[in-house]
């Protein structure tokens, strides 16, 4: 039997006077996905999750947590977040998870060293207060691991972060998601660092989704394009043709094919001997970040 | 509910602010008394003791109201409590029974600090004594816990700290019941004023303690105290039943 969805949405709306944060946002999270929710600044990310953790009420539409969408508290106590560090600044780092861990009452001793270890902040003595915002963000992510949660809700995780700390988050949730299967539901608006790590892609604007995608059709729509560029583009579409190639685009003195990009040594070889003269030959792959442009629309993220 | 509990006794407990705090009060009552030491007797002793006493809901009850209430808005912990799945109703409740186990725990421990003063100065205070100095800790206990309780409404109404530690502070220091007295004489005359001051949470724990002390039953003014810090706890959780919480 299929396991239910980890996280569902249906319909969820949720108005603040005239103003529509969320637009009817249907998404599903399934068992096992790094689901990388993308949008701007203000499309409606953080107002889904308060929706999600029960911070704000929705003004339509239902949330279910792994099935379950009558029993939220129940299922949001299985349920690791991190919307934004929020810890007692006079405690230390595992002071501060036993203190989590008697307030979701979880059990076992150790577990809060057990989470420290997986973030790298064993053994550390400072208060909270004295804490980089790398630890910060990392302790964030220790408290949505306690209790072995089976997903975790972790909003804006890399905000703020140097280039090493950004990398460091990655490796911790990737860690994480391939040895103890933890399903992970992250916000950014940094792209670049979700098409590193989410498999499932849901794109919001303006508090409405735009689409969800896995990573495998996400690639698929962001495969190699390959463009040649000759002094006789008629001819050189002649012999791109001969040689089976379709979907061809022209832009100016360039072809632009959709796809054979593995096959640019043969197409270069087939027109020389033609006689045509090469000027360019390039393969390039659409971002993750060209792909959200497109999608809504070529505003700035 | 009593998980939240047990969470915030852990904190509180490590809390070594709190320690210096109350250490630093004991030791400022102490200080005080031995430079007017000498000639102490009974009254001269629970005179001492419920003046240091009647301080404690501003000086103690603040630091109490700070630490159980608005640390929570100063870490933005209030969407961790409710993201782990504790009611909202719960998180009132819970917040108060704390607020009412610290205020127990620290007014129990109060009129130690004058016995144990004055025994060092010389005068070790009677059975009888100290039974009046603790029906005074009891009506100042009291007094802070219900002005925790009103004070709340302003944490989960507004999520402000600065707004309810000031209303926390306007209660201690009876300004709101000041101004309350003063529009009510005006507006109602002299007798109608009083009559209603006796219900307020200064009037209830004043008769309180004229019943511990005398031989009136103490139950009216209990029941109309927990009335009261029910209807407290009512209004908090009405006015957080649907807010949105910020962090």
């Amino acid at each position: 039997m299929e396991q239910p969805a980890v996280l569902r949405t249906d319909g969820l709306t949720k108005k603040y006077g005239a103003f529509t944060a969320l637009n009817a946002v249907s998404l599903t999270v399934r068992p096992g996905d790094i689901y990388g929710l993308i949008g701007r600044n203000g499309a409606g990310k953080t107002t889904l999750f308060k929706c999600v953790m029960g911070l704000a009420a929705p003004t339509a539409g239902t949330v279910a947590i792994n099935g379950e969408s009558s029993r939220l508290r129940a299922e949001r106590r299985k349920m690791g977040f991190m919307l934004a560090p929020s810890f007692f600044p006079y405690l230390t780092a595992r002071d501060n998870l036993e203190y989590l861990c008697r307030l979701k009452a979880v059990r076992g001793r150790g577990e809060a060293e057990r989470v420290l270890s997986l973030v790298g902040l064993r053994g550390e003595k400072k208060p909270y207060k004295a804490f980089s915002l790398g630890m910060k963000q990392r302790l964030g992510i220790a408290a949505a691991l306690l209790g072995a949660p089976g997903a975790a809700v972790l909003d804006e995780p890399i905000n703020g972060l140097d280039p090493q700390g950004i990398i460091d988050i990655r490796n911790v949730i990737k860690d994480i998601h391939s040895r103890e299967g933890v399903t992970f539901v992250i916000s950014s608006h940094i792209l670049a660092e979700l098409e590193l790590t989410a498999t499932v892609f849901g794109f919001i604007e303006q508090g409405a989704l735009l689409r969800e995608i896995s990573r495998e059709e996400l690639r698929e729509s962001t495969k190699k394009t390959l463009t040649i560029d000759t002094d006789d583009p008629q001819k050189a579409r002649l012999v791109v043709e001969g040689m089976g190639a379709g979907d061809i685009a022209q832009n100016g003195s360039a072809l632009v094919l959709s796809s054979g990009a593995e096959r640019a040594g043969l197409y270069a070889r087939a027109l020389v001997e033609s006689g045509v003269e090469l000027r360019r030959l390039s393969a390039e792959e659409t971002t993750l970040e060209e792909y959200f442009l497109r999608l809504i629309g070529g505003k700035s993220v | 509910m009593f998980s939240l509990i047990r969470a915030e006794v852990y904190r509180l407990l490590r809390k070594k602010s709190m320690y210096v705090y109350f250490c630093s009060l004991a030791a400022a009552y102490a200080l005080i008394a031995f430079v007017r030491s000498g000639g102490f007797n009974a009254e001269s002793i629970v005179g001492d003791a419920v003046n240091f006493l009647s301080l404690l809901p501003i000086v103690a009850g603040g630091f109490i109201f700070t630490a159980v209430y608005t640390d929570d808005l100063a870490s933005r912990a209030l969407p961790a409590l409710i993201g782990s799945g504790m009611s909202r109703g719960g998180i009132v409740a819970a917040k108060l029974i704390l607020a009412a186990m610290l205020g127990a725990f620290v007014f129990g421990l109060a009129p130690l600090v004058p016995y144990a003063t004055h025994a060092a100065l010389g005068f070790a205070a009677s059975g009888a004594v100290m039974a009046r100095i603790y029906a005074a800790a009891l009506k100042f206990c009291l007094v802070t816990v219900g002005y925790c309780a009103l004070s709340g409404a302003a944490v989960y109404g507004l999520q402000r700290a600065t707004a309810a530690v000031v209303l926390y502070i306007l209660l201690s220091l009876n300004v709101v019941g000041g101004l309350l007295a003063v529009l009510l004489r005006n507006a109602l005359g002299e007798a109608a004023a009083t009559a209603i001051a006796s219900r307020t949470l200064s009037g209830i724990t004043d008769r309180l303690l004229d019943a511990l002390v005398g031989s009136a039953s103490a139950l009216p003014p209990l029941v109309e105290f927990t009335a009261y810090t029910a209807a407290s706890v009512l209004l908090s959780a009405a006015l957080f039943y649907k807010k949105e919480l910020e962090f």
